[in-house]
């Protein structure tokens, strides 16, 4: 930690002590906002062509010498204001600028071509961009959590609340059944790893035995892994209009990160330093027993006459789940340059103690971002990153072993109290298998993940003209991490000695690689007359991937021992996944009638060893249009109609082209048997044919903006891991059935800056959301996917129906029960800014979606939950009558994200603080998760017990409670 | 400047090619693919253990599901409810874990033996006697499978006709004589090849589990001893003497003598689940109201107190139980596929069927001696009495080793007399055919 900030402020120091030139032509000036007034810090200003540049102070005041004699060009760019471009008056040493707030985003330039883009006035598609200060409002777990109600058309939803992650994105509805469900993440120009990676727990909670054979373990999603801190920009391409470009790794759409980069000027010190704490955010509660023959009626009289006295109660939640340690996180940037060389560089050290006993995640990062150029036409940007983190999982989820903790407490009475003695002994726990307090205690389960990302871009400007641009970029980069996982139960927890073999240890260590390089070219022709324009890009994209994950189990263990060598009973795994694929496309787009009409067409081929045929190249077309009308009526500033048509693909995941045998060893022999699931060497990928129309308007002077799309997407070739007939030997066959699938939705935006005046600023945002699903054609039968059987919830898969219905029992008979996906999301959000006050609030609206709420029925079948006289026991007695409808409930819920105030310190106070050295301070009071208005009678309706699904979600086993995190920060600029 | 961007154009178009010219043809490094023509010894060796590997995943769960089922003991587990409601009362679910068992990892084996079968045949590495010793093996190893579906499965029977090609329209579904009689035959033409390979070895070691019964001519003894079990349930009861004759049943011999799954906890082995620490089983306490005393009249029978051992009573959904299995004390003990102490009992049924009642009297009689203590019967009043008798040795000598004792009731149409626990708790006659079958056929 020190030694890094003084090597910070060293680079900091060296990069900002360049010599002044001698002065000629001074000039000063206030840059202040265009409707308040306030004076704008930050400000960068420029003057094309030259070497010159300043940030305004917080007066607002610039100063720029060695201005070139005669009429000079001013630059201006700040974020969250239009750039603006002002023209100087050749004898001017004074003036006076103002800046336009761009609350709408006018100004923004979106990505639609692999290395071009078009202004957001033009964007022929509802591209949703999230800009740095939109993520950085309140400090937020992880980079999803960041991005959660935020995003229109996107369920961005939580698996459990343990620290570190497990968080899924699922853009414009279900785009798959049974390939790849994940966005494709690119960080400056290059491919990278969202991997999901199993701590192997199942070897303690065998929860993958009996009901349900997949993945319980809770895994954490790679994506964690990014400092938010660093990001200036998300661009998010929600389907197959927008993403075609990208391909067949494009169909559930396309995340596009781009990280903060040094602007000219001298070197800017950032520092954040957040004090904060977390605490459940509700508890769900056990049965108070009143007396012993309460008691007696549940539990065996032995036990009870052993343990229960009246009046005894112990708070399990608060045991366990109570803990509030102090959070902190120091966020430290320094960025600046000349005109040839500019530079970011951030570090962050970031501490989050979980709630549950044994749990909390690590993280430090450490970023530059370097541009250099050479010559004229050469710009070399270099973006290196380094992240270290360390999460602690504890146990959660599911399990047939009676291990996880939140299994624990439907069969452990209240009255049992499972605290150590004076001697640190924790007591053996009649009731159920473990003992959850000690299980806290003495279980570790650690991710700790090594990350290097390193991208080198560079481009080359062939041909800089009035009329023609040509430029070549080549994106070289890599994504490597290393994830190692230590679990350890030790052998004298409780449940350890029941397997006959006490002390188990697992060691996995995976390793991952994605490497790409893509080459892109682009012309851009404008005419003399410059009416219009037509760019033309064309490209490659290739990507090297590999991920080897092996592990070590071991068995009877001595107590103290951690070491898998050191295990009586020894298991070796390892699951290497290899990948290659690569993309060729083109694209042409036209500018014309004076920017109003936008045309673009573009084709992609992308060819993937995962394919049946790694050779075969498969084509994705796209088309699009946009056309702005000009104040057609009233107060109507422009309305934008557009319209997009594209595909994209969805490869086969790894593996799916080949039929393995299952393996093992029999009394000391190898064996193979036929394994459980079928490939077909000749799988394709699937493919999505998107179609989008949508208008934007913007009203009342640029204070409002409307904006509304409409999709439907048909995904054909639809991969299907068919459920067979059990008799054919095997259980699933993945295949191209021929099905398809639909999704339709409509997506709403406004934007409204309802008061604007010299004093108070207020911007207000809300967004809608709804898709519906239907599997339009599906030729073979129908099948159930994922749950645990039909009596607890299973998912069908069947035509004319959504892809998301739930099938349970009533009365006894199969038949629909629900659908786990929303009837619609929305999003508010308020920012209001009063003289030297800030405050902002983001709402997150979830309407239906339902949930299986299996914890609940587990408290019903202990007779344990808080309200079984008057509930519990008419739940489970129906349940038990073949009713699974009293398990399934509502997860709408309307969830207060974040709300902070923040107050920006006097420029007066500012300069005696800090040695006279500060531009600016700001002092922030915020909260994450505070408010939670649902009819949900668990944790939390955000809930999947097997972690990141493109199907099988909203499953609640025993989950890590979710937390509520209240946070102060000091905010400071050198 | 328009040769250097020639230059360029050319270069990228050059390393585009080059990496479209790149292998993209990768090979799985993580299994092997299914067995094919012309296997090597290896590969038959590893295919042919697999069929025991196989077997012995399915059978603690068989074990444990029957044993709840038939009321000779429960579950106890907070994790999984249904061991005391769906197993208990209501309906089997199909498509849920207990009601769908004893089907998906029996035909997976059948599929597995299937394709050793279709593949034997071209292993020129294997002399000609060796492949039938194969053969012989592969169809006894598939006809335990197919008896395993069909005990647990009476009611609409089963698909035999079964392939290697998921691809083809599911087997249709048999009559239960129909499946019965497929098991025979395979059971038969195994011994013919079996026979047929005659002093030759099997080209594999059978594991310590078949100590004794590792040679084809050993092993057709174990052959006709699952024949022999299935013609008692048949109900061919000269026919199942005629198989117990060329058995290994033998009154001089150890009552365990016999053939085991090995269960073990080395790397990739499988460990026994339902082994004695494992704290969620429990033995019905009713075993203990029904065993008889031994000679001296202090003890109880001495299978009950072996293969039991009492606990501290814990209830649960209203159930009770203090008693503990003991059959199996670790995590490496074996379970027995067919042993001498079935035989010796599966002889004695047959001669009482056969009104034989003194020969039967004296098998009987040696097991409960034997094997349980208890002083001898005198000669049985009918035969009916008979039944009874060997019904109570049957329930003690194999106590939560197969599903013996729910397939025992169900024979003698005696399932009504079972311990009923519970109000509205029933005793299912069959389990279900799986959801995912039934699914499958729309």
């Amino acid at each position: 930690m020190k030694p890094r900030m003084v090597w910070l402020a060293l680079v900091c120091f060296v990069l900002s002590a360049g010599p002044l030139a001698a002065q000629t032509r001074i000039l000063t000036g206030t840059v202040r906002d265009s409707a308040t007034g306030g004076a704008l810090a930050g400000v960068a200003v420029t003057v094309p062509g030259t070497r010159l540049g300043a940030y305004t102070k917080d007066n607002g005041s610039f100063l720029l010498a060695n201005v070139p004699e005669g009429a000079a060009t001013l630059q201006l760019r700040f974020i969250g204001y239009r750039r603006r471009t002002v023209t100087i008056e050749p004898d001017a040493t004074t003036v006076e600028i103002t800046m336009v707030r761009d609350l709408l985003k006018l100004d923004e330039i979106v990505i639609t071509g692999q290395s071009t883009g078009v202004g957001r006035e033009n964007l022929p598609n509802a591209v949703a961009t999230i800009s740095s200060d939109e993520l950085q409002r309140t400090p937020a777990p992880t980079l999803e959590a960041a991005l959660q109600g935020k995003v229109p058309g996107a369920y961005i939803q939580a698996n459990g609340g343990a620290p570190g992650g497990g968080i899924q994105i699922n853009l414009r509805g279900i785009s798959t059944i049974n390939a790849g469900a994940d966005p494709l993440f690119i960080l400056d120009g290059i491919v990278i790893s969202n991997s999901s990676i199993a701590n192997g727990q199942n070897a303690v909670t065998a929860a993958a035995a009996g009901g349900n054979a997949s993945n319980q373990d809770n895994p954490t999603n790679r994506l964690a892994d990014l400092n938010p801190a660093d990001i200036e920009k998300i661009e998010i391409l929600k389907g197959g209009s927008a993403a075609s470009i990208y391909g067949s790794k494009a169909t559930n759409g396309v995340v596009i990160i781009t990280t903060k980069r040094g602007q000219v000027g001298r070197a800017q010190f950032n520092v954040s330093q957040r004090f904060g704490f977390s605490e459940i955010a509700n508890k769900i509660g056990q049965r108070t027993f009143k007396d012993s023959a309460d008691a007696a009626s549940v539990f065996s009289p032995a036990l009870v006459g052993q343990y229960f006295r009246p009046g005894q109660r112990v708070d399990y939640e608060e045991l366990l789940y109570g803990r509030k340690s102090l959070a902190s996180e120091t966020e430290l940037s320094v960025s600046g340059g000349s005109d040839q060389t500019r530079y970011f560089i951030s570090g962050l050290v970031k501490n989050e103690p979980g709630i549950a006993l044994g749990s909390g995640y690590k993280k430090q990062g450490f970023r530059i971002n370097l541009d250099q150029t050479l010559g004229g036409r050469v710009s070399v940007a270099v973006s290196t990153s380094v992240t270290h983190s360390r999460s602690d999982r504890a146990l959660s989820n599911n399990d047939n072993t009676g291990t996880s903790p939140g299994l624990v407490l439907p069969f452990t009475p209240s009255f049992f109290d499972p605290r150590p003695d004076s001697l640190g002994v924790f007591p053996v726990n009649p009731f159920e298998r473990s003992n959850p307090l000690q299980t806290l205690n003495l279980l570790k389960n650690q991710e700790d993940v090594w990350r290097a990302l390193g991208t080198v871009s560079t481009k080359w400007s062939a041909i800089t003209g009035d009329r023609h641009n040509l430029n070549f970029t080549v994106v070289g980069g890599a994504d490597y991490f290393n994830q190692q996982n230590d679990f350890l139960s030790p052998p004298e927890l409780q449940y350890e000695s029941l397997d006959g073999q006490p002390g188990t240890v697992i060691l996995g260590k995976a390793s991952n690689l994605n490497a790409t390089l893509a080459v892109n070219g682009a012309h851009i022709y404008t005419p003399v007359s410059k009416a219009w324009s037509a760019t033309t890009s064309i490209g490659m994209q290739y990507e090297y991937r590999e991920l080897n994950n092996t592990s070590v189990l071991g068995r009877s263990l001595l107590t103290g021992q951690s070491s898998p060598d050191q295990a009586t009973n020894r298991d070796v795994s390892q699951d290497v996944r290899p990948g290659r694929d690569l993309g060729l496309f083109g694209q042409e787009e036209v500018l014309l009638l004076n920017r109003r009409l936008l045309l673009t067409a573009g084709l992609r081929a992308d060819r993937s060893s995962n394919n049946g045929n790694p050779d075969k190249y498969f084509y994705y077309p796209k088309l699009a249009g946009s056309y702005r009308v000009i104040a057609p009526i009233g107060s109507l500033d422009e309305v934008k109609f557009r319209a997009a048509y594209g595909q994209t693909g969805n490869a086969p995941t790894y593996g799916s082209k080949n039929t393995f045998d299952t393996t093992g060893v029999y009394d000391g022999n190898f064996t193979t048997s036929v394994g459980p699931r079928a490939g077909d060497p000749n799988i394709r990928p699937e493919r999505q044919k998107e179609v989008e129309f949508g208008l934007d308007a913007q009203l009342a002077h640029g204070r409002a903006q409307l904006s509304f799309s409409w999709y439907q997407r048909n995904i054909t070739d639809l991969l299907l891991d068919q459920t067979l007939a059990p008799s054919t030997g095997q259980v699933t066959r993945i295949f191209n059935s021929g099905a398809t699938l639909r999704n339709r939705g409509i997506e709403l935006g406004l934007q409204l800056i309802p008061v604007q005046s010299s004093s108070v600023y207020w911007s207000f945002g809300t967004s809608f959301s709804r898709n519906r699903s239907l599997i339009t054609k599906l030729p073979i039968p129908a099948f159930q996917t994922g749950g645990f059987g039909t009596s607890l919830g299973v998912f069908q898969i069947e035509q004319g129906k959504s892809a998301t219905q739930i099938i349970g029992l009533v009365g006894g008979v199969q038949k629909p029960i629900g659908d786990a996906y929303p009837d619609f999301q929305m999003g508010f959000s308020n920012d209001v800014e009063w003289k030297r006050f800030r405050f902002g609030m983001h709402w997150d609206w979830k309407k239906g979606g339902d949930v299986i709420n299996l914890t609940r029925l587990l408290f019903d079948a202990g007779q344990n939950s808080p309200d079984v006289a008057d509930g519990g026991v008419a739940r489970i007695t129906k349940w038990g009558a073949g009713n699974t409808k009293v398990y399934l409930e509502d997860g709408s819920y309307l969830k207060m994200r974040e709300i902070s105030v923040s107050y920006g310190l006097p420029s007066n106070l500012v300069a005696t603080m800090f040695g006279g050295q500060a531009r600016n301070a700001r002092i922030t009071l915020s909260g994450r998760n505070l408010i939670r208005i649902a009819d949900y009678s668990g944790y939390d309706p955000e809930v999947s017990n097997f972690g990141n699904q493109a199907i099988v979600r909203n499953i609640d086993v025993a989950p890590y409670p979710p937390s509520k995190s209240f946070y102060l920060s000091l905010d400071v600029g050198f | 400047m328009t040769t250097r961007l020639l230059r360029v154009a050319s270069a990228v178009a050059l390393s585009a090619l080059a990496l479209s010219a790149c292998n993209f043809d990768i090979a799985n490094p993580n299994s092997p693919d299914p067995i094919g023509s012309n296997p090597s010894r290896a590969r038959v060796a590893a295919s042919a253990l697999g069929l025991l590997a196989g077997v012995r995943s399915y059978y603690p769960g068989w074990i444990l599901n029957t044993s709840i089922i038939g009321r000779d003991g429960y579950r106890f587990d907070g994790s999984e409810p249904r061991y005391t409601t769906e197993a208990l009362t209501g309906a089997l679910d199909g498509g849920g874990f207990i009601g769908g068992s004893q089907w998906v990892p029996q035909y997976r084996n059948i599929r597995s033996a299937n394709e050793l079968l279709t593949y034997i045949g071209t292993a020129q590495a294997l002399s000609a006697s060796e492949i039938s010793a194969v053969k012989g093996y592969t169809r006894t190893m598939q006809a335990l499978d197919f008896l395993n579906v069909l005990v647990a499965h009476t009611q609409d029977s089963i698909p035999i006709a079964v392939g290697i090609d998921v691809t083809a329209p599911p087997a249709p579904f048999v009559t239960q004589t129909l499946a019965y009689d497929h098991v025979e035959n395979l059971l038969d033409s195994a011994l013919t090849d079996l026979q047929a390979a005659g002093s030759t070895g099997f080209p594999y070691s059978l594991s310590s589990g078949f100590s004794g019964f590792d040679t084809p001519t050993e092993f057709i003894k174990v052959n006709r001893a699952l024949r022999a079990r299935v013609d008692v349930y048949r109900q061919n009861w000269a026919q199942a003497l005629t198989d117990l004759a060329a058995s290994f049943v033998d009154t001089l011999a150890p009552l365990s003598t016999g053939t085991y799954l090995v269960y073990s906890t080395g790397s990739g082995e499988a460990t026994n689940s339902i082994q004695q620490s494992t704290a969620e089983n429990f033995a019905h306490p009713q075993l203990r109201d029904s065993a008889q005393l031994q000679t001296g009249g202090l003890l109880l029978d001495a299978r009950f107190l072996r293969k039991t051992f009492g606990r501290t009573a814990q209830t649960t959904a209203n159930l009770t139980s203090d008693l503990g299995w003991a059959v199996y004390p670790g995590p490496s003990s074996p379970i027995p596929i067919i042993r001498n102490e079935e035989l010796v009992l599966l002889r004695a049924e047959a001669n009482l069927q056969l009104n034989n009642l003194s020969a039967a009297l004296d098998d009987i009689n040696f097991v409960r001696t034997t094997s349980g203590g208890l002083p001898a019967l005198p000669a049985f009043g009918s035969q009916a009495a008979g039944i009874d008798a060997l019904l109570y040795e049957r329930r003690y000598s194999l106590l939560y080793e197969w599903g013996h004792r729910w397939i025992d009731m169900r024979r003698y149409g005696r399932l009504n007399q079972l311990s009923i626990d519970r109000p509205g708790d029933v005793v299912y006659t069959t389990f279900p055919i799986p959801t995912d079958e039934v699914l499958a056929r729309e």
